[in-house]
């Protein structure tokens, strides 16, 4: 519980900072809290056609909501639907009870906040993927060009143009959190 | 479970490697048959469940979106073949990294330097795919209609870029409607002789769909609006036989102990690393070679324990939805209890955890995409499972209970 109850306080802490959180941005900035600013959450992201996911996320987030520390509720749009999650009563108690986590973190949350927190949700889908190809190919010791990171990106969404795909990559590169360089 | 399941020679090759045949000497779920009898069933027939019931998965959604794989993946009949075997490999091959009693003893994986966390079985399934399974992957005759390599299986299991496209078929290996999800539900159920695990799996695989791509939303897997009580009844059959048997507070206890007596019996206390080395040591430990271990006295108290059937007892457990009431009652009898407690384990660090699944249900008219839990009243509501246990020694009950008395008390 007490790992659970941390994450539960970070999911609490993004749902206050964040104007517009749904459940694709909440998974992507856990994502870049983790793995951009090493913030210890102990999920573990694996690759799907939707960018990196972990359902423990999810369940957290379900948690999260069981203890009102956010509010969760459905946005329906012609097509499909999206949620919108925000802080719930509890939301203060939640983050009281691991403040001494937040605080130690409370520089990386804003961080991500500001660097992501406005991107739709299709952006953070990209943003992420290209960071997970990034980090995939630095785990197996391969140099690779940014052309070659971006065909990499292509492959798995193809949905993407490789010159959205080479944009968001030179975005990420200023922000300076890719290995990958120009 | 599914009557026969056909496979052809290369698979038949594949399953006859030692790395496959050693699912044999693993039990699906681990010292459950110490609650439930039935429960020796192994991952071996497992694995043969889940590629079976990828195929249908695989199957009905060409056979209801062929037109979105077409249009939005480019999927000619070639590639859906090939797609189609390649599914079958990694849900035959997902789970060939098991330690021994399979999910109970991962705390053991050694640490990965990459991520700085544990190892997870994929992991080591996926190693195994690609230095043990390689040659009968690549070099069967068979393989030679189809052009891909072993990496390209362990692709699919671990989720790496290398999947490419084959991305989206992941899910009905490793999602929320998956293969293993459903075969495991309904096999388990059956061995350990209870009933929630069952559900309308005909109904689901038929009515399973790729969603219909929209602006900056391609296609996923989703169930079309006649399946969505098929799909309630999954979500809730796992939420039941998480409560009455994969958390079932025994099981818990014997998972502690196995946990336990392994950090003794391994070398180091922890399993050998995925890498290529160390692999064949990897793969001689199974439930065999521990209960050897066991049987020759090794693996300290908690050996003892297991060898005995004399478990910890679980002295407290909250709700199985946790509120601020629950957790400030848990903090109180923790602090009552103290030195007595012997173990927390917590649902949410269960494998088997559950949590609400966005599961997107397809109208069948307009195409609109909603998720399950507007369609359910029960999924809308149904929350994780967050459940806390406390255990003590059986020698430290009565003064445990007495503790918590006192605690509970004090709010009263």
């Amino acid at each position: 519980m007490t790992e659970q109850m941390t994450r539960i306080a970070v999911i609490t802490a993004l749902a206050e900072k964040t104007p517009q959180l749904g459940r694709t941005s909440l998974m992507k900035l856990c994502y870049f809290l983790q793995v951009l600013r090493s913030v210890p959450l102990g999920y573990r992201f694996s690759l799907y056609s939707y960018g990196p996911f972990d359902s423990d996320v999810l369940a957290d987030l379900d948690s999260a909501t069981a203890l009102g520390g956010v509010s969760s509720s459905l946005v329906s749009y012609f097509h499909t639907y999206g949620y919108k999650i925000e802080p719930g009563p509890k939301a203060q108690y939640i983050q009281a009870r691991s403040s001494k986590f937040l605080d130690a973190h409370r520089a990386a949350i804003d961080w991500v906040v500001d660097k992501f927190g406005s991107m739709s949700a299709s952006e953070l889908e990209l943003k992420s993927t290209l960071i997970y190809c990034d980090r995939e190919a630095k785990a197996k010791k391969e140099r690779i060009s940014l052309s070659e990171l971006c065909s990499r990106v292509h492959d798995v969404k193809p949905h993407f143009t490789i010159d959205q795909i080479r944009l968001a990559a030179e975005e990420l590169i200023q922000q300076d959190v890719l290995f990958t360089k120009i | 479970m599914h009557g026969f399941v056909r496979l052809n020679d290369w698979e038949m090759a594949i399953v006859s490697e030692p790395a496959f045949q050693r699912l044999r000497r693993i039990k699906q779920l681990a010292w459950t048959d110490y609650i439930y009898p039935g429960a020796v069933h192994t991952r071996f027939e497992h694995s043969l469940g889940v590629m079976h019931t990828a195929t249908m998965l695989y199957d009905a959604i060409v056979r209801n979106s062929k037109d979105i794989l077409t249009t939005e993946l480019a999927y000619d009949d070639t590639g859906i073949q090939r797609y189609r075997q390649l599914v079958r490999l990694a849900a035959l091959t997902h789970d060939v990294g098991h330690a021994p009693f399979s999910h109970a003893a991962e705390d053991l994986f050694p640490i990965n330097e990459d991520t700085q966390d544990l190892y997870r079985h994929e992991d080591y399934s996926a190693a195994i795919v690609k230095s043990c399974l390689r040659s009968a992957i690549e070099d069967h005759p068979l393989a030679n209609n189809y052009g891909f390599t072993a990496e390209d299986v362990a692709a699919l299991i671990e989720g790496t870029a290398r999947a490419k496209q084959g991305l989206f078929w992941r899910d009905i290996i490793s999602g929320q409607m998956d293969a293993d999800r459903m075969d495991y539900l309904l096999r388990d159920s059956h061995h350990t002789g209870v009933q929630y695990g069952r559900f309308d799996l005909d109904r689901v695989i038929d009515t399973m769909q790729a969603t219909p791509a929209l602006p900056e939303r391609p296609p996923r897997l989703g169930i079309s609006e006649g399946g969505w009580h098929a799909a309630e009844a999954l979500v809730i059959a796992r939420y039941f036989m998480f409560t009455q048997v994969y958390f079932h507070k025994t099981r818990v206890a014997y998972d502690i102990h196995l946990k336990g007596a392994l950090k003794q019996i391994l070398p180091g206390g922890v399993f050998p690393k995925p890498r290529e080395q160390e692999l064949k040591d990897f793969l001689s430990w199974d439930d065999w070679r521990v209960l050897g271990e066991l049987s020759a006295g090794r693996g300290g108290e908690h050996g003892e324990r297991l060898r005995t059937r004399n478990h910890f007892r679980r002295i407290y457990a909250t709700n199985e939805i946790c509120n601020e009431g629950d957790l400030s009652e848990l903090d109180r009898v923790k602090n009552e209890l103290g030195g007595l407690i012997i173990a927390e384990e917590s649902a949410a660090k269960s494998w088997y955890k559950t949590g609400t699944p966005d599961i997107a249900v397809v109208q069948e008219e307009s195409g609109r995409i909603r998720p399950l839990s507007q369609y359910s009243n029960v999924i809308a509501n149904l929350r994780s499972n967050n459940q806390v246990l406390l255990y003590v020694k059986p020698e430290h009950v009565a003064a445990g209970r007495k503790s918590v008395e006192e605690a509970v008390k004090k709010h009263d």
